[in-house]
């Protein structure tokens, strides 16, 4: 049988061949410097991140002058396709290939399995788009930094921003059973405790996804409870919401919304107007934020950002600026430069690099989002009603149970 | 009834929810009409690819027609996702039909309600066409002992065709159905595919009642388990066609012919 | 058509071109691509003996593929066993989760078979996801490490990568001596014709429930390989789409052929990981779906299978 009689063959050729085989060359320092985005290109996360958040990687590169260190900068966008071992090879290879950042990470089950690898090939990962505070927490970790929001920080900004008036003490929350849910029914729920508010009940529902959410929200109405917290994502936000107005629940309860983007509205207007949410920017929140926005709507078609986008290319001008300051792309001294240091952008007000967790803070905005009459442009979806400091959006470094290994 | 396994019935449903949106969108097709052409369009589609694509496939391994129709799901679902992208389209119920009726005992979406009678009576026609008329005996028959049928002259690829058609249009009128309900998005028919094997299985291939019985009862068990366990809510219909098959193997209305 | 196979000239030369492939494979792709690629075919060759030789379609083989690839991930990663312990405990859930899976199923046949395996792995999957302490949940299990074996820590790629292939080689061995036993005949016999292995007094619940059982343990081993070697577990393993796509590299390649399923994993991970790559990257679902559905309805006996028959049509004309 050919195949047992090649076996010596090759456990012998196996032997000769890890013996010399050398470490793949690093793009040694004369080549140009690489910036892997690693983001949803035709997915669910598409417009939230995708190639939009290529191009805002790509303005940033261009506005810093297109090189440093005396090297061109490359961008170059990668498809996850929201699947942890795919993304997790393709880092691997954008990394052996001479990648020194790997940006955006939209998805939290990408975003760890990237974070894995960062750490393995001791390269810099900033994740924007991904939801878990597990990276600044149990999966914490050198090479990693945590850049636009978390759980934590949705909590503290819509749950402490609602459960702070007087109608907005008691809560009903629809949970779907899975770790992104727990995670932020427990936030929510220590968010809204500490305002001297509480979760009422709180539904787990099986994650599906489930497109009936009715016997749960006539439970939810008929509860009395004054908020209807929607701790979901995706499809199952958009579902629950749909049926949020048929039962006229919107009506009768504050409805808030755990997790929502500019995208979702721009696809789903009707659903989601009249309810709350958390973003960490605008795009027409101030002067610099529009003007960044316009020169991207240019490139974009006339789509204005999403948060994350923008966290994008603020994350990349930051790390370019790191490299220039430190004269290396090297992981550890990088890190070692970014990790404490404050700063401001037209993204990240009151911005600083956290070395406790790696959990960058800054400014984050609780907005509620207008019906299609009230909004007087294109995209003008959001109104805040509070901006909340940084020192309160995320989770006080004295909680963090990041086990710091550097 | 085709002995045909068809994976993509789920992304019919789906298609004719988004036949439904592009025709308001493109042509302000008012719902009520969308109830109507979405099931023809989706149906002739259907047609189209029993006639060029699977016919080929039957007189083979019906893991073939599985294989093929699951091939399909890729290729639909990812045009879909291309055409209209993965966030999800918008749709809503038409006026006359929204907001809530009383009951007496409780407020109900009038949406829903009208669901419901649609449901209803498509299934009382369906069972009306399948027992009561000479195309229903027909295809009984054709199922049944095709080989006998065809002896008697009647064109059975004819009968395979509108019934496969027929069952898509079913799938497609279930999608436009549903779309002011749910968010109308490329793989939105693949959580339902799954059940509706394990509703049939459960039923009895081969069986309408069945079918219907097993559908409304597994409504009622996932909406009742949604209340009291929920944690185990979606693995429930999985758990009945475990005990059903073995218990009885043709399922719980089927006919012993149809065990295999 | 497997004795005209291994014995041939023909499976012989199919035979060193995939050995050939198999060794340079690491420096033709990226290294941990490769990996992928072997612990595939070796997923296919385990599916196929079901499929191909016993005719039994499983709708289900992720179960063993993801259940034991998290076993032994989990093992690793928080009990910190070194590797050989957790692939051995990993091939006993395997093992045992292919027994009863099969104990259930068998006792029907053809699509209802089919239907209780999905049926199965879905309960795995929905276990997978509620377990959240253990499984990670939708995040899965991240290994910062491979383990060791014997000490040696397995970290290197390339390194890594001829040890799966050994133990796949290993696997396939396996397989081609079982289809060649008097047990192989016997499951051969039932293919063609059931009733008369029934008539003839053969306990055909039996011969099938160890096929099931040597199949889903080989699948929990290539599992194991894909997972260590990806350093990573996840929700894809145990999905029902993982199911479809070993069902897909099977046919492709040509069931029934032992070579067939391998070439099958090879083309199909590498089209869809290059397709992903290019500019029609977000269509390779379509791509990969077009050229299945193309498969089923003409190629039916998948690349490996035309090939041999395109030979032996030749050479009884000739």
């Amino acid at each position: 049988m050919r195949v047992s009689r090649s076996l010596p063959a090759a456990l012998a050729l196996a032997l000769l061949c890890s013996s010399l085989n050398a470490p793949p060359a690093r793009a040694a320092d004369s080549g140009p410097i690489k910036i892997a985005v690693i983001t949803d290109m035709s997915g669910v996360y598409a417009a939230l991140a995708g190639p939009g958040a290529v191009e805002a990687t790509k303005m940033a590169v261009e506005d810093f002058g297109g090189k440093v260190l005396g090297r061109t900068v490359e961008v170059v966008g990668i498809d996850h396709r929201n699947n942890g071992p795919d993304a997790a090879i393709k880092a691997r290879e954008a990394y052996d290939n001479g990648a020194d950042l790997a940006l955006d990470m939209t998805n939290s089950a990408v975003a760890l399995a990237v974070a894995s690898v960062a750490k393995e090939k001791k390269k810099l990962a900033i994740v924007t788009g991904g939801a878990s505070s597990a990276l600044t927490g149990a999966s914490c970790n050198r090479y990693t930094y945590h850049y636009a929001y978390d759980t934590y920080a949705l909590a503290a900004s819509t749950g402490a921003n609602i459960a702070g008036t007087s109608n907005g003490k008691t809560w009903y929350a629809l949970v779907p059973n899975y770790a992104f849910g727990t995670q932020m029914l427990a936030d929510f729920t220590a968010a809204i405790e500490r305002k001297g508010g509480k979760i009422q009940k709180a539904d787990l529902y099986p994650f599906g996804p489930t497109t009936d959410f009715s016997s749960y929200l006539l439970a939810a109405k008929n509860s009395g409870a004054q908020v209807l917290g929607l701790f979901n994502a995706g499809a199952d936000t958009v579902n629950s919401m749909k049926q949020v107005k048929q039962f006229g629940i919107d009506k009768v309860m504050k409805v808030a919304v755990g997790l929502g983007f500019l995208s979702d509205v721009d696809a789903l207007p009707d659903v989601f107007a009249g309810s709350r949410i958390t973003t960490s920017w605008y795009w027409n929140e101030d002067k610099a934020a529009r003007a960044w926005a316009d020169k991207y709507a240019k490139r974009m078609h006339g789509l204005r950002p999403t948060d994350i986008q923008a966290s994008d290319y603020s994350a990349a001008t930051q790390w370019l600026n790191a490299v220039k300051a430190v004269g290396t792309t090297e992981g550890d001294k990088v890190q070692g430069y970014l990790d404490n240091r404050q700063f401001n952008d037209f993204y990240a007000k009151g911005g600083e690099w956290r070395g406790r967790d790696h959990r960058v803070i800054h400014e984050m905005y609780v907005v509620d989002i207008l019906p299609k009459e009230q909004v007087k442009e294109p995209h003008a979806w959001f109104k805040i009603v509070q901006t909340i400091p940084p020192g309160r959006a995320f989770r006080p470094e004295s909680q963090s149970v990041c086990k710091k290994d550097w | 009834m085709l002995r045909i396994v068809n994976f993509a019935h789920g992304a019919m449903f789906m298609l004719g929810a988004f036949v439904a949106y592009y025709g308001a969108q493109l042509f302000h097709l008012p719902f009520y009409w969308a109830l109507v052409v979405a099931p023809v369009v989706v149906g002739l589609f259907g047609l189209v690819l029993e006639v060029f694509f699977l016919r080929r496939l039957y007189g083979l391994d019906p893991l073939y027609g599985l294989l093929f129709t699951f091939a399909l799901v890729l290729i639909i679902e990812d045009s879909m996702r291309l055409a209209a992208g993965a966030l999800g389209s918008p749709y809503a119920a038409p006026p006359s039909l929204s907001g809530a009726t009383n009951l007496g005992f409780s407020l109900f979406p009038t949406y829903r309600l009208f669901v419901i009678g649609v449901a209803i009576v498509v299934c009382i026609v369906v069972w009306f066409v399948l027992e009561r008329t000479p195309v229903g005996a027909r295809i009984r028959a054709a199922t049944e002992a095709p080989v006998l049928v065809r002896a008697l002259g009647i064109d059975t690829q004819r009968l395979v065709s509108i019934t496969f058609a027929a069952g898509v249009a079913l799938a497609a009128l279930a999608g436009v159905l549903a779309a002011p309900n749910q968010n109308v998005e490329p793989t939105m028919g693949d959580k339902i595919i799954i059940n509706t094997f394990a509703i049939v299985v459960i039923g009895g291939l081969g069986s309408i009642g069945g079918s219907v019985v097993t559908g409304f009862g597994l409504g009622l068990l996932q909406t009742l388990g949604a209340v009291l366990f929920p944690a185990f809510n979606d693995t429930l219909i999985f758990l009945v066609m475990i005990i059903v098959l073995l218990i009885r193997p043709s399922g719980l209305f089927g006919t012993p012919a149809s065990a295999k | 058509m497997t004795s005209t196979l291994l014995g041939s000239r023909r499976g012989a030369i199919v035979a060193v071109v995939i050995v050939l492939i198999a060794l340079a494979l690491p420096k033709l792709v990226y290294p941990v691509l490769a990996i992928d690629i072997v612990a595939y075919a070796l997923f296919a060759v385990a599916f196929d003996l079901l499929l191909g030789f016993t005719g039994l379609l499983s709708f289900g083989h992720a179960i063993f593929w993801g259940g034991a690839g998290y076993v032994s991930t989990i093992l690793i990663a928080k009990a910190h066993l070194p590797f050989p312990l957790a692939v051995l405990a990993a091939l006993v859930y395997a093992a045992l989760l292919a027994l009863i899976v099969g104990a259930i199923a068998i006792r029907r046949q053809g699509i209802y078979f089919a239907m209780i395996t999905l049926a199965l792995a879905q309960l795995q999957y929905f276990f997978a996801y509620q377990l959240g302490e253990w499984t990670g949940g939708e995040n899965g299990v991240q290994l910062s490490g491979r383990g060791t074996l014997f000490g040696i820590p397995l970290e290197n790629d390339v390194a890594f990568y001829y040890a799966v292939l050994a133990v796949a080689a290993l696997g396939t061995y396996l397989v081609v001596r079982i289809v060649r036993s008097p047990f192989g005949a016997v499951l051969n016999a039932m293919r063609e014709n059931e009733q008369r292995a029934v008539a003839l007094g053969f306990r055909v619940d039996r011969y099938k429930l160890v096929a099931f059982v040597l199949s889903g343990t080989l699948a929990g081993l290539a599992g194991v390989l894909f997972a260590v070697g990806n350093r990573l577990s996840g929700l894809d393993g145990v999905d029902w789409h993982t199911s479809g796509k070993v069902v897909m590299m099977s046919i492709l390649g040509g069931i029934g052929t032992i070579f067939g399923p391998i070439v099958g994993a090879g083309m199909f991970e590498s089209l869809d990981y290059f397709v992903s790559k290019t500019a029609i990257g977000d269509k390779t679902n379509i791509v990969m779906g077009t050229i299945f559905a193309l498969c089923v309805l003409l190629f039916r006996r998948g690349i490996v299978g035309e090939l041999l028959a395109l030979r032996s049509k030749r050479s009884e004309t000739g």
